[in-house]
């Protein structure tokens, strides 16, 4: 199968779902907005008509509130109860390259020093299938982190829009020929950004010019939300909250964002990043600095998702593209 | 067990202590027998019940809610009662908007000498609700998660219409940037607050002037940026305001947050910006402003009927809007953009960020979105200005303008108030009066 109409995809989704796969891709929440959301039905998967997501697909592995145990008092007894041991298979339907890319950057922070089982457990269960871009606009910048609009890492399974109500599809892991069986296309037309910066000297102007005011006086919009973070395809910071009574709840993992001022508040009232430039300089450090250093790659996609979810107009490329000498080398 | 001959409601009161506390004491004393399904949980004042606690009762599971206090003029604490009257009167009709049952929430004035009338509450609420059957709102099956054309096709805010090209150089803007150039370099203010090429831009030499913009891309309320550390940090502001902004504002100014004798406004004729707002848009003018910009394009007037989405979504019936609203709030990541962006959630620390106790769940599960909105609207209540920052900002696309349509209509028809607009009368909520409605009061 090295081609796939529009109809046949929709109609394999219609299948995995009717055995009980969770699919998910790209949905028309509302007249403007497009967001990966779970199927409800295979006519919902949206193929062409947008450049990407409002969203990613780290919610499969990395769900925005996740259980990790529950607890029930009887009398003296104290009860633990475990998560379900197995999560159903998911598929993610349509995710861009630089959805996928975030796959095997998540894998080592919830692997160096700690295996993460909740993690684990759902990457093991999701299989990706990438559509590569054949569109872009001005907030992508996936070339700029060394990646491309038709990238393969963390992909399953690629999908080439050929333009005329067909996909070349191209299997390239075992879950992916699982799934869609053998098939090896050789490319198609993929629509790249031109390179906006060098990651490189990012990384150096954060380092060098640590107490720059230039952190501050670019981050006076900033209003302190999570849109960016919680929109991006690789932030993974989180919190851990109890819910419940003196009788039973639970223990669950909820994300969490450098931007909020309580991230980094101390019970003592300090809080070391106390203005908001601090918040985004850490942004940009971590993605930059902190993460290659310690990985060997940028924590960053390039998909632009912080951009354009941002409601005063910032993000990782309009805040870096004002640093001074960014532009590529 | 089968059906309802098995289900016993659990019925939450929240009731006062100085009346309905003492009259259910007396139903007791006087051996006066009422069905046991109550649960009696005691406050200081019925001015005391955060409508937070009736939210927090039905996530953990009550099928009905009573909130009982003092009969007008009985107050212990004079007007604790009429501060409460008002406040049910406007949440009340935030639950219906989001489909609710509103048939499991009750009010009553019982007094410390009417034990029998507590009793006879108790047993007209505990038979209704066993009528009624169990409430399991936060059960209730979402709509599809595409916009099916949709549920509440005419209600939605999120089709904003194109925003059109910014015109070039116009003459406004020619003139804005000079005078946030004259405002620098004489040394009026520290830095003018307007708008640039991606958004807000904050303006501290006279030679940046030229970054200033004004075009259809100006939606922004840049009154947030009042209360925050960092621009107050840079001294004395220059504002630049369009007329829906300045409402915003009046009630800063009114509830103590900003005095404007410390600031410039800048007050520019606006056209309208392309946003769902706009339309029914009847402040394109700023009325307060230290001077105002005017292109000599005549200022339209508005088109559309202010609360005709709410409208529409309130012809659905009931259970159609509470799925609605499941599928919105599925949504919801807890960014809290909403927030962040609203000029009027300007506490030092949000309720929803407090952890002792904790009001709200912090996780954004089903019962925590919805105590999240429910909680951040209600709060701005009578408060919010209806500039929709809320909904324009919500990575989700969350339709939150209509939990505020339906609270300003509320305000509209029920006080003749509209937030933000006459600088002379006293907040909605913070003050009262002896003739609120209290039909819905037993």
């Amino acid at each position: 199968m090295n081609t796939l109409t529009r109809d046949g995809l929709r109609k394999l989704v219609g299948e995995w779902m009717a055995a009980g796969k969770i699919c998910v891709g790209p949905v028309r929440v509302k007249p403007g907005t497009v967001l990966f959301a779970r199927l409800t039905s295979p006519e919902e998967l949206l193929l062409d008509g947008w450049v990407r997501p409002a969203n990613s697909i780290k919610e499969l592995l990395l769900p925005r509130n996740e259980t990790l145990y529950g607890y029930r008092v009887e009398k003296n007894r104290i009860e633990l109860l475990d998560p379900p041991e197995t999560i159903p298979e998911q598929i993610a339907i349509c995710a861009h390259p630089c959805d996928a890319a975030a796959l095997p950057i998540l894998d080592k922070v919830f692997n160096w020093d700690f295996r993460d089982e909740a993690y684990n457990r759902r990457r093991e269960a999701t299989t990706v299938i990438t559509l590569v871009c054949a569109e872009h606009d001005e907030e992508c910048f996936c070339t700029s982190v060394g990646l491309a609009p038709d990238a393969t890492g963390g992909s399953d399974a690629m999908l080439y829009d050929l333009g005329d109500g067909q996909f070349a599809v191209s299997s390239l892991t075992e879950k992916g020929r699982a799934i869609l069986g053998e098939a090896e296309a050789h490319g198609g037309h993929a629509s790249a950004p031109p390179v906006r910066f060098d990651p490189k000297q990012i990384a150096r102007f954060a380092v060098d010019r640590f107490a720059d005011p230039f952190w501050q006086a670019h981050s006076l919009a900033c209003v302190g939300c999570g849109a960016c973070a919680y929109t991006c395809p690789v932030c993974h910071c989180f919190d851990i909250v109890d819910e419940g009574n003196g009788r039973e709840g639970v223990r669950a993992r909820n994300w969490d964002a450098c931007q909020f001022s309580l991230f980094t508040l101390h019970a003592s009232g300090h809080n070391p990043r106390h203005a908001q430039g601090d918040r985004q300089r850490q942004r940009i450090y971590h993605k930059f600095h902190v993460y290659p250093e310690k990985f060997g790659e940028t924590l960053c996609t390039g998909c632009g998702n912080c951009a354009r979810n941002c409601p005063v107009g910032l993000g990782v490329l309009p805040l870096i593209t004002e640093i001074p000498h960014a532009e590529p080398v | 067990m089968s059906g309802t001959e098995a289900f016993s409601p659990k019925i939450v009161a929240y009731v006062c202590n100085w009346c309905t506390y003492l009259g259910a004491d007396l139903a007791g004393t006087a051996r006066l027998e009422y069905p046991p399904n109550v649960r009696i949980i005691r406050l200081p004042c019925t001015g005391r019940i955060d409508t937070n606690l009736v939210v927090k009762a039905f996530e953990i599971g009550a099928d009905a809610v009573l909130v009982s206090g003092c009969h007008p003029g009985d107050c212990h604490y004079t007007a604790g009662n009429y501060h409460a009257r008002r406040r049910w009167m406007l949440f009340r009709d935030l639950l219906d908007v989001v489909g609710f049952d509103m048939r499991r929430i009750h009010f009553t004035w019982i007094s410390a000498a009417e034990g029998k009338k507590f009793q006879q509450a108790i047993e007209e609420i505990t038979e209704q609700t066993r009528a009624l059957g169990p409430y399991r709102p936060y059960e209730a099956k979402p709509a599809a998660a595409a916009c099916s054309g949709c549920a509440v096709v005419d209600a939605c805010s999120a089709s904003a219409s194109a925003i059109a090209a910014p015109p070039a150089d116009s003459p406004a803007q020619t003139r804005l940037r000079e005078t946030a150039a004259r405002l620098l370099s004489e040394g009026a203010v520290k830095v003018v607050i307007g708008y640039g090429q991606r958004g807000p831009a904050f303006i501290t030499k006279p030679e940046d002037a030229a970054r200033l913009v004004w075009n259809q891309t100006c939606f922004a309320n840049l009154t947030t940026y009042l209360k925050r550390k960092e621009i107050r940090a840079l001294g004395k502001p220059a504002i630049v305001l369009k007329g829906c902004d300045e409402r915003a504002l009046v009630v800063l100014e009114k509830e103590s947050q900003v005095d404007r004798a410390e600031m410039h406004t800048i007050g520019m004729a606006c056209a309208g910006m392309g946003q769902p707002k706009c339309a029914a848009c009847d402040t394109r003018q700023t009325r307060f402003a230290d001077e105002t910009i005017a292109d000599d394009a005549p200022v339209p007037p508005p088109t559309a009927e202010r609360y005709a989405a709410l409208d529409s979504l309130l012809q659905k019936s009931p259970e159609e809007r509470l799925a609605f609203w499941t599928t919105e709030f599925d949504r919801c990541l807890k960014c809290y953009a909403c927030r962040q962006v609203c000029p009027m959630c300007y506490c030092e620390r949000c309720l929803a960020d407090k952890n002792r106790p904790q009001a709200i769940d912090t996780s954004p599960h089903r019962k925590g979105n919805f105590a999240w909105h429910l909680s951040r609207a209600i709060h701005l209540a009578g408060r919010c200005v209806g500039c929709d920052e809320c909904t324009r900002a919500c990575p989700a696309a969350i339709d939150l303008r209509l939990l505020n349509l339906s609270l300003a209509r509320a305000a509209e028809t029920k006080f003749a108030y509209r937030a933000g607009t006459d600088p002379a009368v006293e907040p909605l909520v913070g003050a009262y009066s002896l003739n609120d409605k209290e039909e819905f009061i037993r």
